[in-house]
């Protein structure tokens, strides 16, 4: 590689873009750590109220209005009640909010969900909580709630113990069309991950890559009701068929690691194209667990996903050792809802310290790298860079993004 | 030919991503140096890369520079200033890796200088062959810079000089201030009879406003009209179809007579198959003697008009704009050739037209 530029470098107070601008940040009252739950509200009065989940306590979530996107304003942030409890991830239809709980360990509370109704966003009222813990369960990492009937989660259970302590959240459907008492209708684990099951346990991820086989993002939409598209962590992409909420089915599974790293976070279905987005979470510092990547995987025929490329990254030499996790997280993810962006053609996501960046796939076998945006550190990082965490872009092509420690919101505009 | 889709909600506008890039070129002695030098220091500058020749020429004192290596020199008002490497396609390339991976500013448009005798037709072509330059970078457009003094001269002894005005998309008359005031109107007559197509402008000592030199092509697929008819030359977008009588009573000097401009008018819109095989066959029998080829163009089932540009015998890819945004409708292209009869063009796509 050539000579970084004496003075010019890449250092990581600088500030990188290409064809999205800055309008807009907010540092959230000091509490700027931001998790992996991001969704807008379109308030009665018709305000636009972006709610983001903490990536850890003291805050729980806060609503932020983003009606006028260059003038943010944080209109309510709540509390976890103890340090050992992280929210991480909402989701919101209408007026209603579904807010996840991790434990720090097992057997604490609370472990599950919250459902919120936010009518008047200044007061969010408690409608009922769904409890996930147990003495083998940490709770709930993530939730996918886009039809106010079913919240898909990740997320553990009483009766769940699983045969290593690492595979405890597994795919769970909660029916919440009663609000005030939500059910289980159907969980699916990865076979050999429970205790009794009769398949063997599949095989551990080498040290130090062994992340555990558990469902991160439980994706379901309208287009097909009955697939979930499940991103389950050291198991790959997971295709389900859940006609039968009740007994969720295997269709396929595409694993790719070995030889990569683990950790497959979120699997996004194009359904015009027949094409999945596939994301991996980097979970490592200073590139210790590269490449983690994005990958766009031809899925005409479900039962044979088939991968045919990857999004271009910057240069690991330039960003692996800019401070903190360099390499994919979230994505986009064309929620079904009145206030999401869609797109088939184009695909955001955060990549950590190389900040957000948007892929043109047009041309699913050479996608096009067409912006960026990677914010100087926030003060105080103890990352020493930018960390975004997570992306969501509204009908109006606004960007929104967050930052895993101190940076708060970033309101973007997309130009491209 | 594929069209480039304009904006819609989920996609993407096809201008809008690439990074400008200003071609300056002018024959030997017509102040490009002078000029670069006041620009680089220009605080309007901010966020510039400039491809230059060398360091030396353009004087940069020490003072000036916030760090600098081999090739680049980061200068204090935020200009990055780089010189040509191996050639201009590699340095276009390592700019923007170095730009992606954060090693240099994230420069947002580039000005590329040619060495005078240079003819700056290659240097498009760069841009729209390689297929990594072309995903990332368009052209903005060609700034000719012409002396007061020597530029008559110039252009009636060397034919480089006169093709770089020929082709160029803004003309800079420099030296106005040591050349004699019928000089340098007899030198603007004699660029407007050549190329009445781009806007001339005067310089004294190098002094010009980055403005002028920026947002010459519609940066975006959503460009209004009036952005577009500014591209293409407010002289086309008002000539009468019947101009040649017009363009005739410009045309003032012999060595030129070579070289001619025109602009095209058809009232029916083409089909993609017509706009192709015409194009085609202009490219085929003629591409050398295309100095440059710009159009709007109304293509049946495309949502707006269609933006063409070529030179010699490369097209960029068409591209869509998002919609009309005027009552206008006709197409219009702009040729500046050499030794082309208007009327040969004029019968060639006639002929096309009959047949398709």
């Amino acid at each position: 590689m050539a000579p970084t530029l004496p003075g010019i470098g890449s250092r990581s107070e600088a500030t990188l873009a290409l064809n999205m601008r800055l309008l807009a940040q907010h540092e959230l009252q000091g509490f700027g750590g931001l998790g992996e739950g991001m969704a807008m509200q379109l308030a009665s009065d018709g305000r636009r109220i972006l709610w983001l989940a903490h990536e850890s306590a003291p805050k729980n979530f806060t609503g932020v209005d983003v009606t006028d996107p260059r003038n943010l304003k944080v209109v309510v942030q709540t509390e976890l009640p103890h340090a050992n409890v992280r929210s991480n991830s909402l989701d919101v239809v209408g007026n209603t909010m579904a807010v996840a709980y991790q434990t720090s360990s097992v057997n604490l509370k609370p472990a599950g969900f919250d459902l919120f109704d936010i009518s008047a966003p200044e007061t969010p009222r408690l409608i009922s909580h769904f409890d996930a813990s147990g003495p083998h369960s940490r709770g709930v990492h993530a939730v996918w709630f886009v039809d106010g009937e079913f919240v898909h989660m990740a997320g553990g259970a009483a009766d769940f113990q699983p045969r290593n302590p690492l595979d405890d959240q597994c795919y769970r459907i909660i029916d919440v069309r009663n609000p005030s008492k939500p059910v289980e209708a159907g969980r699916w684990w990865y076979p050999g991950t429970r205790e009794g099951d009769s398949a063997p346990p599949p095989p551990r991820m080498r040290a130090p890559f062994d992340a555990g086989y558990r469902a991160h993002n439980t994706n379901v939409y309208p287009e097909r009701p009955d697939r979930a598209y499940v991103g389950y962590i050291d198991g790959g992409a997971v295709i389900l068929d859940i006609a039968d909420k009740a007994h969720p089915k295997l269709v396929s599974n595409w694993r790719h690691s070995p030889p990569f790293n683990g950790f497959t976070h979120t699997v996004l279905p194009l359904f015009q194209r027949g094409l999945l987005v596939v994301a991996d979470e980097c979970i490592r510092d200073k590139g210790a667990d590269w490449p983690k990547l994005v990958w766009v995987v031809d899925g005409r025929e479900e039962t044979n996903p088939v991968p045919i490329s990857t999004l271009p990254m910057p240069s690991y030499d330039a960003f692996a050792q800019r401070g903190g996790r360099y390499g994919a997280h979230n994505l986009h993810e064309n929620l079904p809802l009145p206030c999401s962006w869609k797109s088939e053609q184009i695909v955001l996501g955060t990549f950590f310290n190389a900040g957000v960046r948007a892929y043109d796939i047009a041309n699913p076998y050479q996608p096009q790298e067409i912006a960026y945006f990677v914010p100087g550190a926030p003060p105080m990082s103890p990352a020493g860079a930018i960390q975004l965490n997570d992306v969501y872009v509204d009908e109006r092509r606004i960007v929104y993004t967050v930052d895993r420690f101190g940076g708060g919101l970033y309101v973007l505009e997309m130009t491209v | 030919m594929p069209s480039a889709s304009a904006t819609a909600g989920a996609g993407r506008d096809p201008l809008a991503g690439r990074l400008p890039v200003t071609i300056l070129t002018g024959f030997l002695g017509s102040g490009k140096t002078t000029l670069l030098a006041r620009l680089l220091r220009h605080p309007g500058m901010n966020r510039a890369a400039v491809i230059i020749n060398e360091f030396g020429a353009v004087g940069i004192d020490h003072e000036l520079v916030a760090a600098s290596s081999e090739q680049m020199t980061l200068l204090a008002n935020g200009c990055l200033c780089c010189t040509v490497r191996t050639d201009l396609q590699d340095t276009l390339r390592e700019l923007f890796i170095k730009r992606r991976s954060g090693e240099v500013i994230d420069f947002d448009r580039v000005f590329v200088e040619t060495t005078g005798l240079a003819d700056p037709v290659p240097v498009l072509h760069t841009l729209q062959t390689d297929s990594m330059l072309s995903a990332q970078y368009r052209l903005n457009g060609v700034v000719t810079l012409v002396d007061a003094v020597n530029g008559l001269e110039s252009l009636d002894r060397m034919p480089e000089a006169a093709k770089q005005a020929a082709v160029a998309d803004r003309l800079v008359i420099t030296k106005t201030d040591i050349a004699a005031p019928v000089a340098v109107e007899s030198l603007a007559q004699r660029l407007a009879a050549m190329n009445p197509y781009a806007l001339i402008s005067y310089a004294v000592d190098g002094a010009i406003e980055p403005e002028l030199l920026a947002n010459i092509a519609p940066a975006s697929a959503t460009a209004a009209a009036p952005e577009l008819n500014r591209w293409l030359s407010s002289q086309a977008s008002t000539e009468q179809s019947d101009a040649g009588a017009y363009l005739g009573k410009r045309i003032t000097g012999a060595h030129d007579a070579a070289i001619s401009s025109f602009c095209l008018w058809f009232d029916r819109p083409f089909t993609w198959e017509t706009l192709n095989a015409a194009l085609q066959a202009l490219t085929a029998l003629r591409g050398p003697d295309l100095l440059r080829v710009k159009g709007i163009v109304n293509v049946e089932g495309e949502t707006g008009p269609v933006v063409l540009q070529g030179a010699q015998h490369v097209f960029h890819p068409p591209v869509t704009m998002a919609g009309w945004t005027s009552g206008e409708r006709r197409s219009r292209i702009v040729f500046i050739v050499r030794n082309i009869p208007r009327a040969s063009i004029e019968a060639l796509f006639t002929a096309v037209a009959g047949l398709g």
